[in-house]
């Protein structure tokens, strides 16, 4: 009997062991740097010349209600996103979008990006547009810090807890935006110290504890990838199409309209090759993007966020916050006699949206 | 030890006629790929079928992906949970532990045992498949094959994967397979023991595809499972199956560890 | 072969309240015939597995050909030949590959010589023609024949049988027991568990007497059925015979008489002298049932109302 319990203790041990063995490693401290929040952000913003290769997973909290057009960015902001990532540089990376039995594949080159589809067996070429819909690779925690911290003031930093994150003890960063019209209430950003890479960002929208995102490095290696895994070659037998970006969407070109310089405090930004009906306000985390939109398209749309629960409908239109991200359809169609129909979206509060929704329309008529 | 246990399961025609049933399947499969020419999409039903109506030599890693989510851990299930309790319940036992087989000793031949048999197994059914897959489908025999990551591979390449793909197969089942002998050492009742495997496969399953339990989802032991896809992609992504090594080895020491506590304190009354 | 080759000092299994083995000093030595009785339930069935380290006991040790059990089981065990509870084996393989897969299993049983082995001891147990035949069509008798078979294959210093006879027909249980008393003229010590008490008085030299849980009785079987110092007389006028030998009869049962004294032929002398007849002369000896009934309380498996169970799981 005794040796009976003494067997059953030494498994007992053995596994309290082997369970408890991550929870601890997760549970030893992690060193801190002597740097301040400003030095931070440079180095953040001086790695992008940075070579890498890792395993990083992105966990988006947010459900947008948008299902058709846009499922691309809705399941890139509510799922987890498991991401390959080979950089050598700025315009020679690879990232993949990892699932269970395929992949999807966006190798950039000098002159675009190949993206490869397992399961449409297609590879397909685009070119770089000067606006996009954000897509798998924006949210490898390398882009996404240095795209978020690029235009954060030294007065919205500040340095929080390091954490352990890829096996690296990382110094910590909070980005807290000044902007009122803000709805991202601050984005955390752990940086490699050595390299200023970024390697986890989390961006926490009002006041709820869930992120809004979170994503991290699980696996780093800082070698320089072969440029034989950045590069791509389409297969055999493979599908060969051409991306559509966002400007070849037809816009309701009719509509023409004429954007204000700034809406609700944030300016306008200037981009090339934008059309004149899209416009995008605002800096760093704090972007609101302002488009006409076809009369039918509106309705549609109108409809499906009048639909969503806790949509807020008036005479501007139809608005609905889904984390820090809100969306808007606004305005009166022409042919019913108003100024054009709009969809904003952006991270900035509902109420900043409704106050853009009625400048345009003043700007409008 | 193990060479008696080996002719045992070998000797046994109930182990052959498991691995023909098992066979059924993905043979089955193919010839209704051949008739109706319709294979899934890419991305969807089990791995690698959507590329077989063109490159046959796949066909042996779709066969695997078809028998790996259920029909291979229930084969096994049987097999590990008949170990002990198959011995106890026919009343072998006590003249094997009486001869003497040495409990320690018996308990590591059934586990070389096991997995032998699931090698065994797996290597029939990739071979089965090779032969129904090459003589149905055609063969790209200039050779690229298109990996996941949309660059091609060799024959030899595709060869060497495949073989890659059946050591972690084999591996993966070794949970359950411990499971269903952790389970033979406490009942003298071999369908029991396989119940009782089978429901902590299904449990895990399921909890696989539940979002709340994600933060135990790296704990499951089918979780890696699908990971010998991660050999067809370039380069491989060794993550995860470095992971889903680790797992299985973690759930072998630590059931074995309490097959074995359970086992060389116990009284043999059957 | 000399001295103790099973030797338990305060034996004892529990399971739970249940004493199965309460406290058992077993002591056979070489050479032995040793009988093992005792009523279903005794906990017979229990001691022989503990002696064979199936069941590891509660309390007490275990010493098998002078090593301790189940310590010292890898070295002793080989030597043991054993038959627990009935016999068993895989019956979709042949006798023979049985025999050859069990001998296979553990230390002791070179693999030189093991076919040679296999065919003396099929021969021996009468299944030297169906070797080669699977077991799954074997008869209860077959099946016992090739258990005992597993149990003398390495020739053993020790067999340890527990309901030898099972199963087998009046033909076959005179031929086992003629083996087994083969097998112990030439120096096997023999350990018999059994309920039947026929049994164990032809073969057994000591007998050991299990009532539930506890020894009750260990000793030669000649001591035990040693005359009692009277003398049976047999006479069909038993009025007479009780008046001519007056205070001498110690009891009368129809013309059976017991009678002190223990020269026959002085008692005989008396009875003829005095013109009575007698038709019997024997020394008066207890049976072993005689002795067993007297030792033991009553049969193991019978429940009156109001008693507790102890010693069920045997």
């Amino acid at each position: 009997m005794l040796r009976r319990r003494w067997r059953w203790a030494v498994v007992a041990l053995g596994l309290a062991v082997l369970v408890s063995l991550p929870a601890l490693v997760e549970a030893l401290p992690a060193a801190d740097r002597d740097v301040s929040a400003g030095e931070l952000r440079e180095r953040v913003l001086a790695s992008d010349d940075v070579a890498f290769s890792g395993y990083a997973i992105s966990t988006g909290g947010l459900t947008l209600p948008v299902s058709d057009a846009l499922t691309g960015v809705a399941d890139l902001l509510s799922d987890q996103t498991s991401l390959r990532a080979w950089y050598r540089g700025a315009d020679d990376w690879r990232v993949d979008v990892v699932t269970a039995t395929g992949e999807t594949g966006t190798h950039r080159d000098a002159t675009g990006t190949w993206t490869w589809d397992y399961a449409d067996q297609a590879a397909s070429r685009g070119t770089l547009p000067p606006l996009a819909l954000p897509t798998a690779p924006d949210l490898l925690p390398s882009a996404l810090g240095r795209r978020l911290l690029s235009e954060a003031t030294d007065d919205e930093l500040s340095r929080i807890a390091p954490a352990r994150v890829a096996g690296v003890d990382a110094p910590g960063l909070r980005y807290t935006p000044a902007d009122t019209a803000a709805s991202v209430s601050a984005v955390d950003v752990w940086v490699d110290p050595g390299t200023g890479l970024p390697l986890r960002v989390v961006v926490r929208g009002g006041d709820t504890t869930t992120p809004a995102l979170d994503t991290r490095f699980l696996d780093l290696s800082l070698a320089t990838p072969d440029a034989s895994t950045t590069d791509f070659r389409p297969p055999p037998g493979a599908d060969i199409r051409s991306d559509q970006d966002l400007t070849d969407v037809d816009l309701g070109r009719q509509e023409r309209a004429d954007l204000p310089a700034t809406l609700a405090d944030l300016g306008r930004r200037g981009f090339d090759g934008v059309p004149e009906q899209i416009g995008v306000y605002g800096s760093g985390i704090t972007v609101l993007a302002v488009s006409a939109l076809p009369g039918r398209a509106a309705a549609a749309l109108r409809d499906q966020l009048a639909a969503t629960p806790g949509a807020v409908t008036d005479d501007l239109g139809v608005r609905i916050a889904a984390g820090p991200l809100a969306l808007m359809v606004a305005g009166t169609s022409t042919r019913d006699g108003g100024t054009g129909t709009y969809l904003l979206a952006g991270t900035v509060t509902l109420d900043a949206l409704a106050t853009a929704a009625r400048q345009i329309q003043e700007a409008a008529s | 030890m193990i060479g008696v246990e080996l002719r045992k399961l070998f000797r046994r025609p109930r182990t052959w006629i498991t691995i023909a049933l098992l066979n059924a399947l993905p043979v089955l499969v193919a010839v209704l790929l051949k008739v109706t020419d319709l294979a899934p999409r890419p991305g969807e039903g089990p791995a690698f079928l959507s590329a077989v109506l063109t490159n046959g030599t796949l066909y042996p890693l779709a066969a695997l992906a078809i028998v790996l989510p259920l029909f291979l851990p229930i084969a096994v299930a049987v097999v590990a949970g008949d170990a002990v309790a198959g011995e106890a319940q026919g009343g072998t036992l006590r003249y094997l532990l009486a001869r003497p087989a040495g409990r320690t000793r018996l308990l590591v031949a059934k586990l070389v045992a096991v997995i032998a048999f699931v090698l065994v197994t797996v290597v029939i059914v990739a071979a089965v498949g090779y032969v129904v897959g090459t003589a149905l489908f055609e063969v790209q025999s200039l050779g690229a094959t298109t990996g996941i990551s949309g660059t091609s591979l060799t024959p030899e390449q595709v060869a060497g994967r495949t073989l890659l793909s059946i050591g972690y197969i084999t591996v993966s089942m070794l949970g359950v397979a411990a499971f269903a002998l952790f389970f033979s050492t406490l009942t003298d009742s071999p369908q029991l023991a396989t119940l009782g495997a089978l429901a902590v496969l299904i449990g895990s399953s399921l909890l696989f595809t539940l979002d709340a339990a994600s933060d135990i989802a790296p704990y499951l032991p089918t979780r890696y499972w699908l990971s010998f896809v991660d050999f067809f992609r370039e380069p491989i992504l060794w993550r995860n199956i470095t992971r889903g090594l680790g797992l299985q080895a973690v759930y072998v020491v630590v059931l074995l560890g309490a097959a074995w506590a359970n086992f060389t304190t116990k009284d043999v009354t059957s | 072969m000399n001295g103790t080759v099973i030797a338990t000092a305060g034996l004892r299994k529990a399971y739970g309240a249940v004493r199965a083995v309460d406290g058992i000093d077993l002591d056979v030595r070489a050479g032995d015939v040793y009988g093992f009785l005792g009523a279903n339930g005794s906990g017979k069935t229990t001691t022989v597995r503990m002696l064979l380290g199936l069941v590891l006991p509660t309390s007490g040790t275990v010493e098998v050909l002078g090593r301790p059990i189940p310590k010292a089981g890898r070295e002793v065990l080989p030597r043991v030949g054993a038959l627990i509870e009935g016999p068993a084996a895989y019956p979709h393989l042949s006798a023979s590959a049985n025999l050859s897969l069990m001998d296979a299993a553990g230390p002791g049983g070179a693999r030189r010589g093991r076919r040679q082995r296999i065919a003396e001891v099929l021969d021996q147990v009468g299944l030297g023609g169906v070797g080669k035949r699977q077991v799954r069509g074997f008869s209860l008798g077959m099946r016992q024949r090739l258990g005992l078979a597993g149990a003398l294959l390495r020739r053993p210093d020790l067999l340890i049988l527990d309901e030898p006879t099972n199963g087998l027909d009046p033909q076959g249980i005179h031929e086992i027991r003629t083996l087994l008393l083969d097998l112990n003229r030439t120096g096997t010590t023999v350990f018999l568990s059994s309920h039947l008490l026929a049994e164990i008085e032809q073969l057994a030299t000591r007998v050991g007497v299990l009532d539930r849980g506890r020894m009750v009785l260990q000793d030669d079987l000649a001591t035990l059925t040693a005359p009692t110092g009277a003398t049976v007389v047999r006479t069909p006028d038993p009025a007479r015979a009780v008046r001519e030998l007056g205070d001498r009869v110690l009891s009368a049962d129809g013309e059976r008489l017991v009678v002190r004294g223990s020269e026959p032929a002085e008692v005989n002398a008396v009875l003829v002298g005095a013109g009575v007849p007698v038709s019997g002369l024997a020394l008066d000896r207890p049976t072993l049932e005689d002795v067993v009934l007297a030792a033991a309380a009553g049969s193991g498996d019978r429940v009156p109302v109001g008693t507790t169970v102890s010693g069920a799981a045997a």
